[in-house]
């Protein structure tokens, strides 16, 4: 690896120090395990920061029952081999009430089977704080985000009411009916997270590797058919295709990438490269924005 | 940066020394306003250092000429434009976190608001950097909010700063101008505790001196922006500094297994080395340092690792490990300068916590002896504090704390102050004085503990988390009500 890695060290030692702060703080810590890259160095981290003591709180997974079936198999080999305390909720009232990717719009299908099977989740272990996987990089609304966010009671987040955060002294102290969520991995960049990855030789869901993989396309997105229950549109056949993904979510709603990139240095290399094409991305996004607001000005509507 | 290019870079340079492991990570805090084209500097810093992709530069080189914003120039604020947008939409005035890296060294620009109401923020901001950057418009010089800026580095503990003399091109690349400044700022920093200030004329829009020397101003002799960063030494502290481990808390493993977590704040400890805990005076010999990847010979500072005594000292979180010659103060009465974050200000009859490193202690009085004034950098006498301001203090602990002094050592001498009703962080501090032995409060002090309240005022209160968290908001509602009448108080749940 010809990367700059020495500065994942240093990352490392600051994630291990908010875990034990949070532990130590905290009655009742849950990580919030989502399978995906970021859990899996938010786990390690978890680890490293507790052992040889077990982990001294248990596994959250919110399960939408439309992962990816290699998703499932991963966290199950995890949690075996690694002897996690795992608790897998998914939201009953929304599976009766068939709430699912296909007939409901994204916005509906996420807030029942996610948001509202995470609060329920919550609510039911009676958890005061979460451990997420969030990173500042990610996006422009996440750049202010705090180490500790405090969410004010039916986990809302009042932005205005976050604390403010000097030197390394994290105030875990609730107020009545707050609860909290930790980011240890506030200050690492995707980047970093595959680096961390190749460093530390960990194990990830097999679909961020190049393969091939039964594809149909929408809207210009590749759709991966992961299982009987896709619904093909008239004259809709999925082809193989070699794809991969970047993130991995519900396999409906997760578009994935044509690479070549199959083992884990390929990877890294892609990554570096395609994370400033993702930024510029925005960059043109938020340009045309701002031409459409010039035109508006200018009377062109 | 390009892969590619990356690797090439990489590796003309292995023949030379890799960057220390600790200079891999560098914190550097960027303030000034909008004004003082501090975007435009990061943006800059963005676009010729940190690998802006052709892609990135199309789309930005399109905005400029769509917005027309500095006729057929790039606009490099426009790198920045998502944060922005954030601040429109309501979360203003906040510190906003980026990210870049150079071959050897992973940057985390800390980007603070210039505006003087705000020395909260940028205070926040500021507490997290080893090196600071403040940026001054050619034209104008050095302002009564550079002065301010410098004041709350200096307050924090930043050693390196920066003064970045921008639009250099505006006064037609004046050396006599940039003298003038230079004269003027080293003037004004003599009055702060910094070990290196560094004056850099530079422009921004054009990228004179921010990534690339200047062809414009062949007086200068020093580093650009760019070398600058990639040359500092980010650690602060002297190499033999004492060591320090406060403990964040006690594993327990199988096979009798106990070591205290936590990460050396200063100094270094090897095996078989003498250590005690400053609060009990107890000694041990340190036995192991434990971690995942297997056990080490030695621990430094930044080094999150678990510490196997050879005999069991019966300490939990809050303790800090010490080395022996030179342990902290077991301190009971503090004085202390701090910036007021709350929009509640100080009530002297209010409860509050001092965290210190991993500490907890109940405050049991505290006055307000001076604010400081950030014209003169006077103290005036004074008895109250609001947001935004900065005083000195001085606080009674309800027990002894392990405690330095912060321009010795900052991690372990530093603190915040936390509302001890609804939890919230009211202030930031920096310890100037720590004894042991505050004169006694006496036999008078009330002592609220659980079962006196339990008998009556929260009778009616079980073990659920909200009835503890009720339990405990009585007991400080409690406590404010007698301390306002002049009884002293103190809670041990």
């Amino acid at each position: 690896m010809t990367q700059l890695t020495s500065h994942l060290k240093l990352l490392e030692a600051e994630s291990i120090h908010i875990f034990r702060e949070a532990a130590a703080q905290f009655r009742a810590p849950v990580l919030l395990y989502s399978i995906g890259k970021d859990s899996t160095v938010l786990l390690h981290l978890a680890r490293k920061a507790f052992w040889p003591a077990k982990l001294p709180f248990p596994l959250l997974h919110v399960d939408t029952t439309w992962k990816f079936r290699d998703m499932i198999a991963f966290r199950d080999k995890t949690a075996r081999e690694l002897g996690l305390d795992l608790i897998v909720h998914t939201n009953h009232d929304g599976l009766a009430r068939n709430i699912n990717p296909f007939d409901h719009p994204p916005s509906v299908y996420t807030d029942v089977m996610k948001t509202v099977a995470l609060r329920q989740a919550l609510d039911a272990g009676g958890f005061d704080a979460a451990f997420g996987g969030a990173r500042r990089d990610e996006e422009a609304s996440r750049a202010k985000e705090r180490v500790f966010s405090f969410r004010a009671a039916g986990h809302r987040w009042e932005p205005r009411r976050q604390r403010p955060e000097m030197w390394q002294l994290l105030n875990g102290r609730l107020g009545k009916g707050e609860t909290v969520r930790v980011f240890p991995l506030s200050n690492w960049t995707e980047g970093d997270v595959w680096r961390y990855i190749a460093l530390e030789k960990l194990d990830v869901v097999p679909l961020y590797f190049a393969d091939m993989r039964p594809v149909v396309t929408r809207n210009g997105q590749l759709i991966v058919v992961d299982d009987e229950r896709m619904r093909l549109e008239p004259g809709e056949k999925p082809v193989l295709r070699k794809v991969r993904f970047r993130t991995l979510g519900c396999w409906p709603l997760t578009a994935a990438i044509e690479s070549e990139a199959a083992d884990i240095d390929a990877v890294v290399e892609e990554t570096l490269a395609a994370k400033y094409s993702e930024r510029a991305g925005r960059l043109i996004d938020h340009d045309q924005a701002g031409a459409m607001e010039m035109k508006k000005r200018e009377g062109y509507f | 940066m390009h892969l590619a290019q990356l690797k090439e870079d990489v590796a003309t340079k292995t023949a030379a020394a890799q960057a220390p492991h600790g200079g891999a990570l560098v914190r550097l805090l960027t303030c000034g306003s909008v004004d003082d084209g501090k975007s435009t500097l990061i943006g800059r810093l963005l676009w010729d250092a940190a690998g802006v992709t052709e892609d990135q530069r199309a789309a930005v080189t399109l905005a400029s000429h769509s917005r027309a914003v500095n006729g057929e120039r790039i606009d490099f604020s426009l790198l920045l434009d998502g944060l922005q947008a954030e601040r429109e939409q309501g979360i203003t005035i906040d510190i906003a976190w980026r990210y870049f890296e150079t071959p050897d060294r992973r940057f985390i620009i800390i980007d603070s608001p210039g505006h003087e109401q705000y020395t909260r923020n940028m205070a926040t901001g500021a507490s997290h950097a080893d090196v600071a950057i403040l940026l001054v418009d050619a034209r104008h010089g050095a302002k009564r909010q550079t002065r301010r800026h410098a004041a709350i580095c200096d307050l924090v503990g930043i050693k390196k700063v920066v003064l970045a003399v921008n639009k250099m091109d505006a006064v037609g690349w004046s050396e006599a101008r940039y003298r003038e400044i230079e004269a003027n700022f080293r003037a004004m920093a003599g009055s702060f505790n910094f070990a290196q200030v560094t004056i850099i004329p530079v422009a921004a829009l054009t990228g004179d001196n921010v990534a690339h020397r200047s062809t414009s101003m062949a007086w200068y002799a020093g580093p650009t922006l760019l070398d600058y960063l990639e040359a500092v030494d980010p650690e602060a502290a002297p190499a033999d500094a004492p060591f320090r481990l406060p403990v964040q808390l006690v594993l327990r493993a199988a096979g009798d297994f106990r070591g205290y977590a936590g990460t050396v704040a200063s100094g270094r400890i090897g095996l078989g080395e003498r250590i005690v805990d400053a609060r009990s005076g107890l000694g041990a010999t340190l036995r192991r340092i434990v971690t995942m990847d297997g056990d080490l010979p030695s621990a430094s500072k930044g080094d999150a690792v678990t510490l196997v005594l050879d005999t069991d000292l019966d300490i939990s979180r809050g303790a800090v490990l010490s080395e022996v010659p030179r342990r902290p103060t077991n301190a009971d009465v503090i004085e202390a300068r701090l910036v007021w974050l709350s929009e509640t200000p100080f009530d002297p009859e209010a409860g509050y916590l001092l965290r210190t490193a991993t500490d907890l202690t109940p405050v049991t009085s505290m006055s307000v002896s001076a604010l400081v004034d950030f014209e003169t950098l006077a103290s005036q006498p004074a008895h109250a504090c609001s947001v935004n301001d900065i005083a000195d203090c001085r606080i009674l602990l309800g027990r002894a704390a392990a405690i330095d002094l912060f321009r010795d050592l900052p991690l372990t001498g530093s603190f915040v102050l936390v509302s001890a009703i609804d939890g919230a962080t009211v202030a930031g501090g920096v310890i100037t004085w720590a004894q042991a032995g505050a004169p006694a409060v006496g036999d008078n002090v009330l002592v609220l503990d659980r079962a006196l309240l339990a008998r009556g005022v929260c009778s009616d209160l079980g073990d659920s988390p909200a009835d503890l968290a009720e339990f405990n908001r009585r007991a400080q509602e409690v406590a404010v009500l007698l301390r306002s009448v002049g009884v002293p108080v103190l809670i041990e749940l």
